[in-house]
């Protein structure tokens, strides 16, 4: 039974996940830190055993560094009583996986994610938690019994129990599907070829400017019809500045970074997709406006004032303004 | 056979394997956050928790097999999750102001 690992490595880390959600007992949390480790770390070497022997393509010590810092900083962000420092704890996490993403080659991402995570969703969430007052108190200024909300898990066997479930089940599903999507490494360096060649008579000017670092004289390249292409290397017809037509053979490998290889993906196979997800932040946007706007009634005195024009004098006869009820 | 967590053989290495793991293990926590955190704020946060680790699963499957794909997704994950995050807060920011509390179990009477 080739799960039963996975199981009792997720049991252990529900074990201690348990522990470490007692508030009011040190002793006992720091001892349920020390299991949910164990557990944690028996998944990750029963995940490294399937994957076979090591490769040294990545340091392995350092991924594992990272994914135990990004791990303890999640379950302090769930386990924290301070709000604002779960806060701080989950910006922990983000750092750890854009480290990840660094060392899986997806540097874009990586960065994105510390500015959009880090710096803009994250401020936010600061702003929403010092905007709402810590401490509720009731009427007379006193503080309420059910102050203790941050400090106190709600239902944490519940909870852990789905946790443990959910692993489970997750590591179930990942270790059963057979991968037939999986490539052999002479297929994937010729994906990777495929793609560079691609990317790059899809950017006219970038290639241009590759060719000019070997040819410093090319005005112009065009890249012919049913052009040969080998592995990496191109044949293109390279127009120099003395009006001569020259072949040149052009080598693309490495000569499109992650950066732009995104940004070619995210307009030219996913343009649906990009404008899709600018009507959800439009949305997004409006649907903010409204839930935060705040209902104040205006007289009619103050919206033309408002709008610069001025109050409405009725020009009433002086028999009615008399009489009870008129404007005097 | 080879199967997604042994997928050295593909030549995508190690680290996919130890980031997938990672992954589930950061969605669980994420998900066990959101059921045992009273502080809605705190709740949404473990929502953004579990974009966090879609996004590593995305990131590790496209590194395995070398397809952009999977980061053009996680900028979509981005979009949503700061969608998600302007839409929930002025929700939070809606109902701290009618009831001056941030915990949850102050709207359980809904059901009762």
């Amino acid at each position: 039974m080739p799960l039963l690992p996975f199981y009792i490595a997720s049991a252990v880390a529900a074990v201690g996940l348990l522990f470490i959600l007692r508030p009011n007992k040190p002793a006992l949390r720091r001892g349920g830190a020390v299991v949910a480790l164990a557990g944690t770390g028996l998944f990750l070497s029963e995940a490294l055993r399937l994957a076979g022997p090591p490769t040294a393509d990545v340091p392995i010590a350092l991924l594992i560094a990272l994914v135990v810092i990004g791990l303890f900083a999640a379950v302090r962000v769930i386990t924290h009583p301070r709000p604002v420092f779960a806060a701080l704890y989950f910006i922990v996490t983000v750092v750890a996986s854009a480290v990840i993403f660094l060392l899986l080659q997806a540097e874009f991402i990586a960065f994105a994610l510390i500015i959009v995570y880090a710096g803009a969703i994250l401020i936010t969430y600061m702003f929403v938690l010092m905007l709402a007052d810590q401490g509720p108190r009731d009427s007379i200024g006193h503080i309420d019994d059910d102050g203790d909300y941050d400090r106190v898990a709600r239902e944490p066997m519940a909870a852990v129990l789905v946790g443990f479930i959910l692993l489970g089940t997750l590591s179930a599903v990942v270790e059963r599907i057979p991968n037939t999507a999986v490539l052999a490494q002479a297929n994937l360096d010729e994906k990777v070829a495929r793609q560079q060649v691609d990317a790059l008579m899809m950017m006219p000017k970038h290639l241009l400017n590759v060719v000019k670092r070997t040819d410093a004289a090319a005005v112009s390249v065009t890249v012919p019809p049913n052009t040969a292409i080998q592995g990496s290397i191109v044949q293109t017809q390279v127009t120099r500045a003395d009006g001569t037509v020259v072949n040149m053979a052009v080598d693309t490998a490495g000569k499109i970074d992650n950066t732009q290889m995104v940004g070619l993906d995210l307009v030219a196979r996913y343009p649906a997709s990009l404008e899709l997800a600018g009507i959800i932040l439009l949305m997004a946007m409006f649907g903010a406006v409204v839930l935060a706007r705040r209902q104040i009634e205006f007289g009619e005195d103050e919206v033309r004032d408002a709008a610069g024009l001025g109050r409405i004098v009725l020009d009433v006869p002086d028999h009615e303004r008399a009489a009870p009820g008129g404007r005097s | 056979m080879t199967y997604f967590l042994a997928v050295n053989a593909s030549g995508a290495s190690h680290a996919v394997t130890i980031t997938l793991a990672m992954s589930a293990l950061l969605f669980t926590i994420g998900l066990v956050g959101f059921l045992v955190r009273r502080n809605m704020i705190l709740m949404f946060l473990c929502t953004e928790i579990m974009f966090q680790a879609a996004a590593l699963a995305f990131i590790a499957f496209g590194r395995m097999r070398m397809d952009t794909g999977g980061q053009v997704f996680v900028i979509f994950i981005l979009t949503i999750a700061a969608a998600e995050a302007a839409l929930a807060l002025g929700l939070v920011i809606l109902l701290f102001r009618r009831k001056e509390t941030l915990s949850s179990e102050a709207w359980s009477e809904l059901h009762e």
